[in-house]
């Protein structure tokens, strides 16, 4: 299970998180490719607020990821 | 009176009147921690392996494909003496054996960052010949194997060895063939895939000593050491370099081997300061934090605390939880942290008391 975290900086998501570890949307990162991949697969997506998101909802974040 | 001339070699192992040291560079040996020098993980504290890629010592990681909780694994694991020239090694110990199925993958494996193997030339007709040597010991006996791979997993070199006396440290080398075909990465990806196999499935075990696109990560009838209980396979001197023949493995000043291996992982931890930064202006449970972390790493990293509560601010506040990950070109690795409660504006340095804060660039 992941679940978003948002970036004040950014002010938006730009990255997860997944129990202890905080992964950042970085093409390089192996972890974050490991994210990409598990969310394709079906793995459970949370936003910010902990809140379940749809498969449409993951659809559509998917796309704006790098 | 001296003679002077031109030499054309791959290695000089000898010369006359001169010392020359064989296949000089700065960097002869291409696997980083190759004689389990540094361990930044755990120490020399064994641990029990998780599920899939568990890097249990700089730059090593070994791959269970079913389940994890199959290995006891650290820096000397098993309190051997290793070989002669070496005060460490890469210690494997099988803790609950299990007959591999078909598709099962236990290995031992380290990844070649693609910068450091450009220069071979891989996956044209110039591909460079190398060397692979290590030192290894076992309680098993008979033929082992494993295998270098490129980025996509669709090129292999299954390789094989013999360990013929238990508990003994045994020398090998092996000569591979430069890969005229496969796709090798040059940038910061994923150049070349070593792997140490400690019991791959039968799906995964083909014909040795040729390239092929066949998924062959080992060679057929290989030894799976995660079968038997209590099995050991211990490794140091691990070395892959240019050229037909092995040489003496390339020791690098312990400063540089630290150095390498932090720019895929720094560890901060046992009572130590991690990082400085101040708490946000517009927010008192809003911090800022740079690590000191010398020069950049391979990605931005991937940060893990497993005691988020545990990391202190002297003065009174603690961290709840660790936000964002930022990295910058000149190698500022910087993290949004959220806190209990604070003061806006305060310049704080977290302190990590029993636990510890790990950044994973790993490949």
């Amino acid at each position: 299970m992941y679940q978003l975290i948002f970036s004040e900086l950014k002010n938006g998501f730009d990255g997860v998180r997944k129990e202890f570890t905080s992964i950042p949307f970085a093409p390089d990162n192996t972890d974050y490719q490991q994210f990409v991949r598990d969310i394709k697969n079906g793995v459970e997506l949370k936003d910010a607020e902990g809140n379940q998101m749809t498969p449409e909802q993951i659809t559509t974040f998917l796309e704006t990821l790098p | 009176m001296a003679t002077y001339g031109t030499v054309n070699a791959e290695n000089i192992t000898s010369s006359t009147g001169g010392v020359i040291s064989p296949n000089i560079t700065s960097l002869r040996n291409r696997i980083i921690n190759g004689a389990g020098t540094i361990s930044q993980y755990n120490g020399s504290t064994a641990t029990t392996n998780t599920a899939g890629s568990y890097y249990f010592m700089d730059r090593w990681l070994v791959y269970d494909g079913s389940g994890g909780s199959h290995f006891s694994v650290g820096q000397n694991k098993g309190g051997v003496t290793p070989p002669t020239g070496f005060t460490n090694y890469i210690g494997i110990n099988v803790t609950s054996a299990v007959s591999a199925s078909a598709s099962n993958n236990f290995s031992l494996q380290q990844q070649i960052e693609g910068f450091n193997i450009a220069d071979l030339a891989w996956g044209t007709a110039s591909a460079k010949t190398v060397t692979l040597s290590f030192w290894v010991y076992s309680s098993l006996t008979g033929t082992f194997g494993g295998s270098l791979r490129d980025n996509g997993a669709d090129y292999f070199y299954p390789f094989s060895f013999s360990i013929p006396v238990a508990n003994t440290w045994t020398q090998i080398s092996i000569t591979i063939t430069g890969a005229t075909g496969g796709t090798w990465l040059t940038n910061n990806g994923r150049g070349i895939g070593v792997l140490f196999d400690l019991g791959l499935g039968s799906s995964f075990q083909g014909t040795g000593g040729a390239w092929t696109t066949n998924s062959y990560y080992t060679v057929t009838g290989a030894t799976p050491l995660v079968g038997t209980n209590g099995a050991n396979y211990y490794i140091t001197g691990v070395q892959l370099e240019v050229g037909a023949q092995a040489t003496s493995f390339d020791y690098r000043p312990y400063t540089t081997e630290l150095a390498l291996c932090s720019r895929y992982a720094k560890v901060y931890g046992g009572y130590q300061f991690a990082a400085t930064g101040y708490i946000a202006h517009n927010s008192s449970t809003t911090a800022y934090v740079v690590f000191p972390t010398g020069a950049p790493m391979r990605a931005t990293p991937t940060l893990t605390c497993p005691s988020p509560t545990s990391v202190s601010i002297p003065g009174g506040y603690n961290v709840s939880s660790f936000g964002s990950v930022y990295a910058d070109t000149a190698g500022a690795i910087g993290t949004a942290v959220t806190l209990a409660a604070g003061t806006v504006g305060e310049g704080i340095a977290l302190y990590t008391n029993a636990t510890t804060i790990t950044l994973s660039a790993e490949l």
